[in-house]
């Protein structure tokens, strides 16, 4: 009758369990290293980042030509621009004699400055960008259907907001491409019937762009329409998993 | 005892199949990293080569020529061109915005969700939609600004002569029809209604006419029209072909606008080749 007897541990197993299994690192991930099965849905199940995620998911889901990530990247995207958007913010002020010379500034004499509002354009673009790829695809994989048309219109909210995120961000840099961009932008606005004008004068803070303008225009790219656009993410998110997950054959 | 085992074809409840799934952790997780590492050192790449526009600081009286609203506006821009500035602006998007929204309860069906293309002739709706919106729309913008008549003109000597010169453009419908004095100022109203600083009294019918009716029948009448050729040919059956053919043509023509405004558009917004666009101020360099 052969019976296995336990093996002497080495020392890589040795190293593994002072890594891993001490109280410091239990204290924190509660999980050991997510290195089985049971270890691997606990970790995604407690981490508050990673529980976004269901613990398993159908394969089909995993294929990266059934969703190309479109939407994880355009709230990537989403992350991204406030990390080089805050970076920003510690150089940048909103007022008019300033505006312009602080993006020079930005431009010229801080460290990585350029780099910065150069990732946070790029980024921006390429958010508008995912995100209508993103409706898309969920449009042709027809991922709106019951129960999940809620979370449709949640989406196309999603899609005006970051319209308007890059928008009022458009004319920060208080150069000519910004300010007449905002004015043939903000007149488009206020050509409607009846509320145009009205509406005009209440986002521009007066009747052309101008110093209020720059600081509406601020304060709603920096904080109004990012945490409008942060709760209906919520929204979207936690609406997926309450609907079964991803959209799936029947 | 072999009956036990025999397969029953019966239609079961989507129900989770254990064996069919993976563990999200590392399989999801991996090709999340992959994906958000390649977009991290594409856009540093990226923003390494290329830098973000500065022109000079912000002149409220030097009016650079043309103005242009940040790119995922120019679509309503390059509309504005073609029809009453409220319309194009918004009416027309803020409608098309709740249509959009509506659109999972216009198409209730649950058959066709979860892969790509799943209903039957989903692609060639998708491809003939898209072909029609991508054409329709070019030969709109080409014959309201004029280009289609130039091209006849000087291709077949054909001018039209003054009778047929209201078909240039959609503006010309006003403006070269011996339009009665009448039929400029027409009441609808027995008082002048003032809301909020705008009088309604009067109707001018040419203006309506070129500026509202058209535009608006050729964007609701154009897609109703193509949903109803595709259904006639027996393509389009159920809500979701009809939705299928509506957004494909909708994508193929937004598309164009977008392309149109930001880079067919020079001075005084007249129709040129990219390569002959200009811009006049606020450029260094460029005068």
């Amino acid at each position: 009758m052969a019976v296995e007897s336990p093996t002497k541990p080495t020392i890589a197993d040795k190293i593994y369990d002072k890594l891993f299994h001490n109280y410091v690192w239990k204290s924190i991930f509660r999980t050991g290293y997510p290195n089985t099965p049971r270890n691997q849905m606990l970790v995604v199940a407690t981490n508050v980042f990673l529980h976004l995620h269901p613990t398993r998911i159908h394969r089909t889901h995993v294929k990266i030509t059934h969703t190309y990530c479109l939407g994880g990247l355009s709230f990537f995207m989403f992350l991204g621009l406030t990390v080089t958007g805050i970076l920003l913010m510690f150089y940048y002020v909103p007022s008019v004699d300033r505006a312009y010379l602080d993006i020079q500034n930005i431009q010229t004499t801080v460290q990585f400055g350029q780099l910065m509002r150069n990732m946070h354009r790029w980024m921006a673009h390429a958010m508008v960008i995912l995100v209508f790829l993103h409706m898309m695809r969920v449009f042709y994989t027809g991922a709106y259907k019951p129960p999940r048309e809620f979370n449709w219109v949640v989406g196309v909210i999603l899609l005006v907001l970051t319209f308007l995120l890059s928008f009022t961000g458009y004319l920060l840099p208080w150069d000519q491409l910004a300010f007449w961009a905002i004015t043939v932008g903000t007149n488009i606005a206020g050509s409607a019937p009846v509320l145009g004008p009205k509406t005009r004068f209440w986002l521009l803070g007066g009747f052309e762009v101008g110093p209020d303008s720059l600081i509406r225009f601020y304060t709603l790219h920096v904080i109004g329409l990012p945490l409008l656009a942060a709760i209906f993410m919520a929204v979207h998110f936690w609406r997926i998993r309450r609907d079964g997950g991803l959209a799936r054959p029947l | 005892m072999a009956t036990a085992v025999v397969a029953r074809p019966v239609a079961r409840p989507q129900t989770r199949v254990r064996d069919e799934e993976v563990l999200v952790w590392p399989d999801l997780v991996f090709v999340e990293f992959i994906a958000a590492l390649i977009f991290t050192l594409t856009l540093f790449l990226l923003a390494f080569l290329v830098n973000a526009p500065l022109l000079d600081q912000a002149n409220g009286d030097v009016t650079p020529n043309p103005s242009k609203a940040p790119w995922y506006l120019l679509n309503l821009q390059e509309l504005l061109l073609h029809m009453n500035p409220a319309m194009a602006g918004v009416i027309v998007p803020t409608i098309w915005l709740v249509i959009l929204g509506a659109f999972p309860y216009f198409d209730r069906e649950q058959e066709g969700q979860g892969a790509w293309f799943r209903t039957e002739n989903s692609v060639r709706i998708t491809i003939a939609s898209a072909l029609v919106g991508f054409t329709g729309t070019w030969a709109l913008i080409l014959w309201d600004s004029g280009k289609l008549a130039q091209a006849l003109n000087s291709w077949f000597g054909w001018s039209g002569g003054d009778r047929l010169a209201f078909l240039q453009s959609v503006a010309s419908i006003q403006g070269q029809l011996p339009w009665p004095g009448w039929s400029t100022q027409i009441p609808y109203l027995w008082f002048n209604a003032n809301i909020l600083g705008q009088t309604f009294h009067h109707l001018n019918f040419p203006l309506f006419l070129q500026s509202i009716a058209i535009p608006m029948g050729v964007l609701v009448g154009l897609p109703a029209l193509m949903i109803y050729t595709l259904w006639r040919l027996g393509w389009v059956v159920t809500r979701r072909d009809a939705l299928l053919a509506l957004f494909s043509g909708f994508v193929a023509a937004y598309g164009v606008l977008t392309l149109v405004g930001t880079a067919f558009r020079g001075q005084s917004q007249v129709l040129v080749f990219p390569w002959d666009l200009k811009v006049s101020e606020g450029i260094p360099g460029q005068q």
